[in-house]
């Protein structure tokens, strides 16, 4: 293909904005794919994606349109991560772009995620169409919806397509304005290659397929290639396009969005971020911005059955064959067995990844509280990583303590501005910035601990603001913070997977919180269950779950043992789900029980 | 080879809030279509048992309410029985449950005189109030003269049943009820704490917020007193709910936990035979209409491995105060007890459920109180 005829794009939105039927309607309208193959959202092809309404991997198509000047045009739509644990892939996806579609909600406006796509799309000089979608709703306030995106991002929208991709309207505009704003990709054909990875996954019969765009020079089957970062060379078996799924054609042109495989095992090999260049005459450079993969926040892992450790490690090597930023290293708990620390890039990676455990590899787990990675400065100068609360040093060790501190951008209605200082003020957040987007809409900044974040700092903004609020958050530093750990007892037994680390300052109410929540989770046993929270050698809270008096079946009529026996095996099936921690039995949520608190 | 025969009623004037037995009430128009269609299963099954392993040693007929049929359509079904199952003069265990609220002297005469020789009494408290929040159709007086009556027929075999747990039920109360039981001297007692069931009166109540059961604590010290008070008069506890003097055991209830075959017969009863359990259709219309046009009207339950008959064979015999036979139990499978529930058992005795001694396992007392926790022990699977 002609360079002058390729289009790289991609589609900033917020969740539920409507990216993915935007999407939905491309494909169906360049006839990419027939009615017949389109299941509703082809591009969220993950079940958990499709329930969660968001994606987590990106994919990626490309569209043949023909043009209304008579051309055929190849538009490589390029799909992003919508959430903010993958800001890192998303600026992968855009450097792979000349332009974007900003779709917009006619009814709620520019959202927190929305925008910090945009400012890194504008980063990355891609041109910007915005896309006012949903503009059939009732609520539909298209001329205030630009007026927002006029002064908060500065962009001239006089043309913005006006659209609602659920009726079919406006999906020639956008097709048309794709042509003719977003520019051709330009570079030299014959140099030596420099193909973007921006994402990848594991095909059981290929090996990793890498998607990449190709920013000078040209792929072909039987090319021997190399990574740059990681040094892994390869020689092409399939080199293609995604339509969506993956179509071998033989090569990849200059500008041009594909991708391609080597028999390569690994997908640590293959980086978001890395260059591909040639194994025998390599680009002189790689391509800016690669970057490895840092996790944010870390939990262990544990089989509920002790006897799952080797299928939850199978599991874990599985899942990261096709998931390059997750980590794992094996751990052991007193409470809870072997197991394993796991590093995730935030939140909803960890989610994810435990419910595909689940789903996937029915496993039953138990997952500790995530934490953030601590720097603890020790007395004899060393300086300790620790992500694992049970690990921290005893406090005559520490010299002092060092946290991670994110900034955090809140988008919310006036009204609410006051709310969110609250709860930011509350999570220990400092104030930094307010701006009007418009006369009803604030963007607040706040210096915060990411502790503070992944405790319940959005559910809490969510719930003060009536959903209103959108977050977006950015690692910013290190600093030092008056630290300490509050242990649990149960039955007099210090519970090390209970353990959690939090500000001196509020160590004593999350403590009480804390043993509050449990009393309400753990179930009554035999034997009255005290519940302490201490720091150090001193108790802080104290909860008692009072003992359960009897349990004894009740008659039944006639001789019907299956119906007794379904009982019990109804009752076991509750305690599959319990890990005894010395003679308590604990259910899989008390070890997130710090995450429910109020 | 001892085994027993199991005939439900599935009829009730009024069904009890707690209940959710298959037993209906205002099906009274199928009670001459059921009694003769139950009669020609009887005929047909019974006599094939009875050829297969000689004459039962235990019937029961439960429901529901038996004694909501007329003397006349119950001594229908227990002379088929008779005629079909036993030889001239035997006398296997005869069991009927009878709602204090449905019979006179005229009927007990008539149920003693076809040969019936026990009588289970649903009882449940013998205070007025508490009687019709559970739905009873009867008043505590009608109970004491029901008792009385049965007596008076010639009845020396007389079980009564009591719930503790019910809804505004206080320790008074039961120990009242207690004392008239005693003041009565049945020969066997039977005690029930109300759970809580799918699809009951009961349980909508408790999801609307209108029941108000007592605390576990009193519940609690309901049961100790129950299960202290009754061996101390003479009740020897035999079984986990089963209270009896010496002797008195009930027969047909032991076999339930001893792994002894039984044969359902009507409407929802359950079978066990040869190995197998089997189930009833339990709808009533369903029932006469397979008897008629000769469909079968049993259907085998999920059939059982090899660990399923032992989790059952661990679990139904722990009920009884005897406990697991460690012989039995190699005899049955061909393998030690502790080969395989060794863990289960040691786990067990160490917090105070189960003892052991060379020829048995059983609960003890604290055994008795957690009994699910230990019977689900004895889960393999």
């Amino acid at each position: 293909m002609q360079n002058k005829n390729i289009r790289n794009f991609s589609i900033i939105a917020h969740i539920d904005h409507g990216k993915s039927t935007i999407a939905d309607r491309l494909i169906e309208y360049t006839g990419t794919l027939s009615e017949r193959q389109m299941e509703a959202q082809v591009l969220d092809n993950m079940d958990l994606e499709r329930e969660r309404g968001i994606t987590i991997k990106a994919q990626t198509v490309r569209l043949d349109y023909k043009g209304k000047d008579g051309e055929t045009y190849q538009l490589n739509l390029i799909d992003t991560p919508g959430h903010v644990d993958f800001t890192y892939e998303v600026s992968r996806s855009l450097a792979a772009c000349e332009g974007a579609l900003l779709v917009v909600d006619a009814a709620q406006g520019v959202e927190a995620q929305t925008l910090a796509n945009v400012y890194m799309a504008l980063e990355h000089d891609l041109e910007i169409i915005p896309v006012i979608n949903k503009i059939d709703l009732p609520s539909a306030e298209p001329e205030r919806v630009k007026g927002e995106i006029e002064n908060t991002i500065g962009l001239d929208t006089s043309n913005a397509v006006l659209a609602s991709a659920k009726a079919g309207i406006g999906i020639e505009e956008i097709l048309d304005s794709i042509v003719k704003y977003i520019p051709a990709p330009e570079g030299d054909a014959e140099a030596p290659l420099q193909a973007l990875i921006f994402d990848s996954y594991f095909d059981s019969y290929k090996g990793v397929i890498a998607h990449v765009r190709v920013k000078q020079g040209h792929i072909k089957k039987g090319m021997k290639l190399k990574m740059m970062a990681t040094g892994k060379e390869f020689e092409v078996t399939d080199v293609g396009c995604f339509k969506p799924q993956p179509v071998d054609v033989g090569h990849l042109d200059m500008g041009e969005v594909g991708f391609v495989a080597g028999s390569l095992k690994d997908v640590r090999d293959v980086r978001v971020g890395d260059t591909i260049t040639f194994a025998d005459r390599p680009a002189d450079k790689p391509l800016p911005g690669y970057r490895g993969v840092t996790p944010m926040v870390y939990c262990g892992l544990y089989p509920v059955e002790s006897s799952d450790y080797d299928n939850l490690k199978d599991a874990l090597e599985k899942m990261q064959i096709n998931d390059a930023a997750l980590v794992f290293e094996p751990e052991t708990s007193i409470a809870l067995g072997f197991g394993f620390r796991c590093g995730f890039l935030g939140l909803l990676h960890m989610d994810v990844i435990q419910e595909r455990l689940e789903r996937e590899y029915h496993l039953k787990l138990i997952t500790t509280a995530p934490s953030v990675i601590y720097h603890v400065y020790k007395t004899d100068r060393t300086m300790l990583k620790v992500s694992n609360p049970s690990e921290l040093p005893p406090q005559t060790e520490i010299e002092h303590i060092e946290e991670p501190y994110v900034k955090a951008t809140v988008i919310v209605p006036n009204d609410f501005v006051g709310a969110v200082m609250e709860i930011s003020q509350d999570k220990r957040g400092e104030f930094k910035t307010m701006d009007y987007l418009d006369t009803n809409r604030v963007m607040i900044t706040y210096h915060i601990p990411l502790n503070e974040i992944i405790f319940d700092y959005f559910d809490r903004l969510k719930s003060a603001t009536r959903g209103y609020a959108s977050l977006d958050y950015e690692l910013a530093d290190y600093q030092t913070s008056q630290l300490v750990k509050v242990d649990i007892l149960l039955n007099g037994d210090p519970v090390d997977a209970l353990s959690t680390i939090v500000h001196k300052d509020r160590a004593a109410s999350r403590g009480r919180q804390l043993a509050a929540k449990l009393k309400e989770i753990i179930p009554q046993q035999m034997f009255e269950i005290p519940i302490q929270a201490a720091i150090g050698s001193k108790v802080i809270a104290r909860e008692n779950v009072r003992a359960r008096r009897k349990d004894v079946l009740a008659k039944c009529y006639g001789g019907d043992i299956s119906r007794k026996r379904k009982l019990l095996e109804k009752q076991k099936e509750g305690k599959k789900r319990m890990k005894s921690v010395g003679s308590v039995e604990v259910p899989q949520e008390a070890f997130m029980a710090i995450l429910k608190i109020d | 080879m001892q085994w027993g025969i199991y005939i439900h009623i599935p009829f009730c004037r009024q069904k009890c809030f707690y209940c959710d037995f298959p037993s209906f009430a205002g099906r009274e128009r199928y009670m001459e279509d059921y009694t003769a269609a139950l009669c020609q299963e009887i005929k047909t099954q019974g006599s094939c048992y009875r050829q297969k392993w000689g004459e039962p040693a235990t019937i029961y007929i439960g429901g529901g309410t038996p004694t909501a049929l007329s003397a006349g359509q119950l001594e229908h079904i227990i002379r088929t029985v008779t005629t079909a199952c036993l030889s001239e003069g035997t006398q296997p265990e005869f069991t009927v449950e009878c709602n204090p609220g449905t019979v006179d002297e005229a009927y007990l005469s008539r149920l003693r005189h076809s040969g019936v020789n026990r009588l289970s009494f649903g009882v449940q408290s013998f205070d007025d109030g508490l009687l019709k929040r559970i739905g009873r159709i009867h008043t505590g007086a009608a109970a004491v003269q029901a008792f009385q009556l049965a007596r008076a027929a010639g009845f020396q075999n007389i079980s009564l049943d009591l719930m503790y747990g019910l809804p505004g039920q206080t320790m008074e109360q039961l120990q009242a009820s207690v004392g008239q039981v005693l003041a009565l001297a049945p020969e066997h007692i039977s005690i029930y704490g109300l759970q809580l069931e799918e699809g009951t009166a009961f349980m909508k109540m408790q999801e609307q917020g209108r029941l108000h059961l007592p605390s576990d604590e009193l519940t609690e010290q309901m049961y100790d007193y129950m299960t202290g008070a009754l061996p101390q008069q003479g009740y020897a506890r035999y079984e986990i709910s089963n209270f009896a003097r010496p002797g008195r055991e009930s027969r047909h209830n032991l076999s339930y936990w001893q792994d002894v075959p039984y044969l359902g017969l009507g409407a929802a009863a359950h079978s066990y035979l040869d190995g197998q359990r089997w189930e009833h259709v339990s709808d009533i219309e369903a029932y006469i209409e397979g008897i008629h046009s000769g469909q079968d009207v049993m259907q085998p339950e999920e059939a059982h491995d090899r660990r399923i008959d032992m989790e059952e064979f661990c679990f139904l015999a722990l009920r009884t105060a005897v406990g697991i036979s460690k012989a039995r139990f190699q005899e049955k499978f061909g393998c030690t007890l502790a080969s395989v529930y060794e863990d289960a058992i040691t786990r067990m005795k160490a917090r105070g459920f189960l003892q052991e001694s060379a020829d048995s396992v059983c609960l003890t007392d604290l055994g008795m109180k957690y009994g699910n926790w230990v019977f689900e022990e004895f889960l393999l699977g």
